[in-house]
């Protein structure tokens, strides 16, 4: 049987790459690194590679993916005439630094995390406060993940945190495995009961190395609050026997093949709170506060490399290792140099996400187009030269349909007018300050967002497939509150519309809503035959000129 | 190469194969036929599937594996049905008129007592992974290009919404109907008459015409069919909203069940591919007797007359018939008169299509508490649905150069069970 320890390996690897680049680390920023390693030793990587994407284009990508929604139509004409230069780099930072891009990672890190599984002890909305907020302050994801791992539920403060371990309701088979999934990139499920038939990296005492430090943990329902809590025993280890071989194995806590972590001298003293019915007890050395040291530290780059994989996959639209939490020997990263780079850089950066997502965004590899011209070919292998299709998640589509459609300005006007006169009354100036505004913005739209999650939202992993179900489908064709947006009212696109006369105006109006950009001579061309083919029935012709736009693959796809 | 020993989640496979660890993002490949080689297998005759899942695990003591007298056997006797000397429990007597269609398996092990999976068991045929649900595999594979129908629909009055599909793609995963209610939105927007209809619907292919070139169909593929796939449905809106035949309701009974067979047999009529009906509440953790004198007093007539009209009609040649449940229930009888959750010695029934009728796999010892002979668990159980059906399940699903074992391959086929 082959041993291979992949963290090893890579950690080589990346001091080598580390060393390489060093040189001229100090005057290149990372984001022309990123693009050099990309394109390194690839000499057909030019001729294929797609140029960078227009403005327009850009826009929109990067206002998804780092604030959840599209541009306003002011936006995009501001962007379109500025002549900044450094515009983009401008743009990047005002979006990073924004309430938006707190709620938009909010958002992801939510789904990734807790996999739109049902609340049990920790509600939603208290969890996703902590996670906004903990993005909003840019929090580094190693404290993130201590904050995860060591709290209790005993501190309504801290509670919260506690979601990951509680709605899991501490189970081995389901933390364990996504302890290995979420934070290290392996899916040790299999390893449970063997070590992994096919893939020689995945080994049971891997999984259970990780079971073994929350094996003593239990529920715990407070008998005051009626609250589940996490306890502890002082004892207890964990041992396991391969249902192959019936070899027997015990192990320690540990990080895949880190060393083991041994618990200290026996003292006498076993428990700060001794076991009994209805007490929490609490041992003096706790294996379950190891847990956070271990996964965080610095010699665990399966931890770092993991994080790094997923940011890059968000803004890429893949990961150097697909599926996301199948990292092993036979499934190696695609670009083993640039994971290399990031996770030194994320590391000397103390996992600062906000950073690495600034250099991401600003490397050409994430700014290509997503279009190769008709005569060239579409790259057989995913190489990073073309953008790819990313499918706007259901919260993305919902608030771009709400931007595109109007609501979302009516909306923010009319809790703007509210506030401004309280602000009148008692001096105050809540209405102009943009986090105020984005929470009572999501406030008032949140139920259409749940619509969209329920319709569009898969329970469980999340894969890297894209699916469309006939449900969604209907949704969008026949569904009540797509159409309540398009009917002309106040100030909303399809009253905007109604307003203009000639069929360019009508174009050059949707698109800039609904696409982002600009429409070019043959699409003004096509709207101006659709008006003039849905002459007789006007009141429908303009919300199903939208609903086509919003409808369709551009609009259903960051590209 | 190893031998793969049982566990089986797709990411095995995966190492196995080495799937191009760069393969166009993860993107699965469209089509609504299923492969060539597999098309062939199935060709002429549309096989379709009818599953009655008994939510919670009906009791097998109560139904298919009665032990009257015996320790655990419960009150209820066994009654003997149109198989000489095959007996079932009194509580199926309509059933049992029928059992020269049907047969039954009655030494399933699954080793879990979990209702999810046990479930996921039953319905993939692998303890776990992501793998199709049985009714995403017949939508796949038997599902005629030009169905006029989505490939597997689930009648069911509540509860859990699975993702069914995996790897074969949305297009194949369930549609979910609530009992006999359509699914939502099946009707146009007010004042959108079909001129409008059909010119939203143009334009919005003319703008994807125009963003298509130049960039991968896979993703858009994908999204394109789920509307076509929602034409289909809003087609045939009125076949939806169709009242039952009053005589036929009487015979089905007026009931929920009753209505939701009615609405399964319109739609296999109507050449859907795989229906499944969930009858709700075996859980009978209290009470268990009371429970299943009322619970299957439901089931029996019910699913007899459904049994009879594919019959009469000459479907069920075409049509397996899966009655199953995600496991069984305890020899022993709890405090509360009721029985618990029970993966380790169950039984369902099954007939139709490629399904040798009037047999009896394998047995219980005496008390019903272990498995004494030909002992089977779902994967076993996969197999023999799909090559029933015509598929060969020892062959792999072929997705974007990826290949994947479609039934467990450390399991195979109750082959005497075979027509």
């Amino acid at each position: 049987m082959r041993l291979r320890s992949i963290p090893q390996l890579v950690f080589c690897t990346a001091l080598l790459v580390a060393g390489s680049v060093s040189a001229f680390s100090a005057e290149v920023p990372l984001h022309q690194q990123i693009d050099s390693l990309i394109s390194a030793g690839k000499p057909e990587f030019e001729a294929q590679a797609a140029p960078l994407a227009d403005d327009a284009t850009f826009l929109r990508r990067v206002r998804l993916d780092l604030t959840g929604t599209i541009p306003t139509v002011e936006e995009v004409q501001a962007f379109l005439a500025d002549t900044t230069p450094e515009k983009r780099t401008l743009l990047v930072d005002r979006l990073l630094a924004s309430p938006e891009h707190g709620r938009r990672m909010q958002y992801v890190f939510d789904t990734m995390l807790m996999e739109r599984r049902r609340d049990k002890h920790v509600p939603a909305a208290e969890w996703r406060n902590y996670l906004r907020k903990s993005f909003l302050e840019n929090k580094p994801w190693d404290t993130l993940v201590q904050e995860m791992l060591t709290v209790d539920g005993t501190d309504e403060k801290t509670r919260p945190a506690a979601k990951f371990l509680l709605d899991r309701e501490l189970k081995a088979e389901v933390v364990t495995r996504d302890l290995g999934r979420l934070f290290l990139g392996r899916d040790l499920e299999c390893a449970q009961c063997h070590n992994h038939p096919n893939v020689d990296d995945y080994l049971q005492r891997h999984y259970h190395g990780l079971n073994a430090f929350l094996s003593r943990s239990y529920l715990f329902k407070d008998p005051k609050t009626k609250k589940m809590t996490i306890g502890e025993k002082a004892e207890g280890l964990v041992t396991f026997t391969s249902v192959f071989t019936n070899e027997e194995g015990k192990t320690a806590p540990r990080m895949l093949d880190l060393p083991e972590i041994p618990d200290p001298e026996k003292k006498k003293v076993l428990y700060k709170v001794k076991p009994a019915k209805n007490v929490r007890s609490v041992p003096v050395y706790s294996r379950r506060l190891q847990l956070a040291d271990a996964m965080t530290n610095s010699d665990n780059i399966a931890f770092q490399q993991n994080i790094v994989n997923r940011l890059w996959a968000m803004m890429m639209g893949r990961g150097f290792v697909e599926p996301l939490d199948m990292w092993h020997a036979d499934n190696p990263p695609s670009h083993p140099k640039v994971l290399a780079l990031l996770t030194k850089a994320f590391q000397e950066h103390d996992s600062d996400m906000r950073f690495l997502l600034r250099e991401l965004a600003l490397s050409k590899t994430y700014q290509r187009s997503s279009h190769v011209s008709v005569d060239a070919e579409y790259p057989e292998k995913v190489n990073f030269g073309v953008g790819l299709l990313k499918p706007l998640s259901p919260e993305q589509l919902a608030w771009a349909m709400m931007q595109a459609t109007g609501v979302t300005d009516k909306t923010l006007a009319s809790v703007k007018a509210k506030q401004a006169k309280v602000d009148a009354k008692k001096g105050t100036k809540q209405a102009d300050d943009p986090q105020w505004q984005e929470e009572k913005l999501h406030d008032a739209l949140k139920g259409n967002v749940t619509s969209f999650v329920t319709t569009f939202g898969t329970v469980g992993a999340q894969s890297s497939r894209f699916d469309a179900s006939a449900n969604q489908a209907l949704f969008l064709l026949n569904g009540p509150l797509v159409q309540s947006w398009l009917k002309p009212s106040g100030t909303n696109l399809t009253a905007r519309l109604k307003k203009l006369k000639t069929a360019p105006e009508i174009a050059e109006a949707l698109y800039l809503a609904v696409f982002s950009r600009l429409p070019e001579q043959t699409e003004i061309e096509q709207v101006a035959a659709y008006l003039k083919a849905s002459q007789d029935q006007p009141d429908m012709g303009l919300p199903q000129l939208v609903w086509a736009a919003l409808s369709s693959d551009e609009f259903r796809f960051n590209h | 190469m190893r031998r793969n020993q049982g566990c089986n989640p797709l990411d095995h496979q995966v190492a196995r194969r080495q799937f191009l660890a760069g393969a166009a993002g993860g993107a699965i490949s469209l089509g609504l036929s299923g492969a060539p080689a597999i098309a062939e297998q199935v060709q002429g005759q549309h096989k379709r599937i009818l599953q009655v899942y008994l939510q919670g695990g009906v009791s097998q003591l109560e139904s298919w594996d009665p032990k009257p007298g015996t320790e655990f056997g419960g009150p209820f006797r066994a009654i003997p049905t149109s198989v000489p000397g095959m007996h079932i429990s009194e509580l199926l007597p309509y059933t049992a008129q029928r059992m020269h269609l049907l047969s039954i398996v009655r030494s399933i092990n699954l080793k879990t007592n979990d209702h999810s999976q046990g479930r996921l068991f039953m319905e993939k045929g692998r303890r776990a992974g992501e793998y199709p649900y049985i009714g995403s595999i017949a939508s796949k594979y038997l599902a005629p290009a030009n169905s006029e129908l989505p490939g597997y629909i689930h009648i069911s009055t509540r509860g859990l919404n699975d993702s069914t599909s995996a790897f074969l793609g949305a297009q194949h995963g369930q549609l979910k109907f609530e009992g006999v209610k359509p699914p939502k939105n099946l009707g146009l927007p007010k004042g959108l008459d079909q001129t409008a209809a059909a010119r939203r619907i143009q334009l919005r292919q003319q703008f994807n015409k125009q963003f298509g070139r130049g960039r991968p169909k896979s993703m858009t593929e994908s999204f394109d069919v789920s509307f076509q796939q929602a034409a289909k449905l809003m087609a045939r809106k009125t076949f939806f909203e169709k009242e039952p035949d009053g005589k036929d309701l009487e015979r089905y009974g007026k009931h929920d069940f009753g209505r939701n067979c009615l609405l399964a047999r319109t739609l296999l009529e109507n050449n859907a591919t795989c229906v499944k009906v969930t009858h709700h509440g075996y859980d009978s953790h209290a009470e268990n007797f009371n429970f299943h004198l009322e619970q299957l007093g439901e089931f029996d007539k019910t699913f007899a007359m459904l049994i009879d009209d594919l019959h009469e009609r000459g479907m069920l040649e075409s049509t397996l018939v899966m009655v199953y449940s995600e496991f069984g229930r305890t020899p022993k009888i709890n405090v509360r008169y009721g029985r618990d959750h029970w993966g380790t010695a169950w039984s369902i029934a099954l007939g139709g299509c490629g399904i040798q009728p009037g047999a009896v796999i394998g047995k219980t010892n005496e008390k019903g508490t272990a498995v004494a002979d030909r002992e089977v668990d779902a994967g076993h159980l996969f197999h023999t649905y799909l090559q029933a059906l015509g598929i060969d399940s020892t062959n792999d699903h072929e997705i974007a150069g990826r290949s994947i074992p479609i039934g467990d391959p450390t399991a195979d086929a109750i082959k005497e069970l075979l027509a």
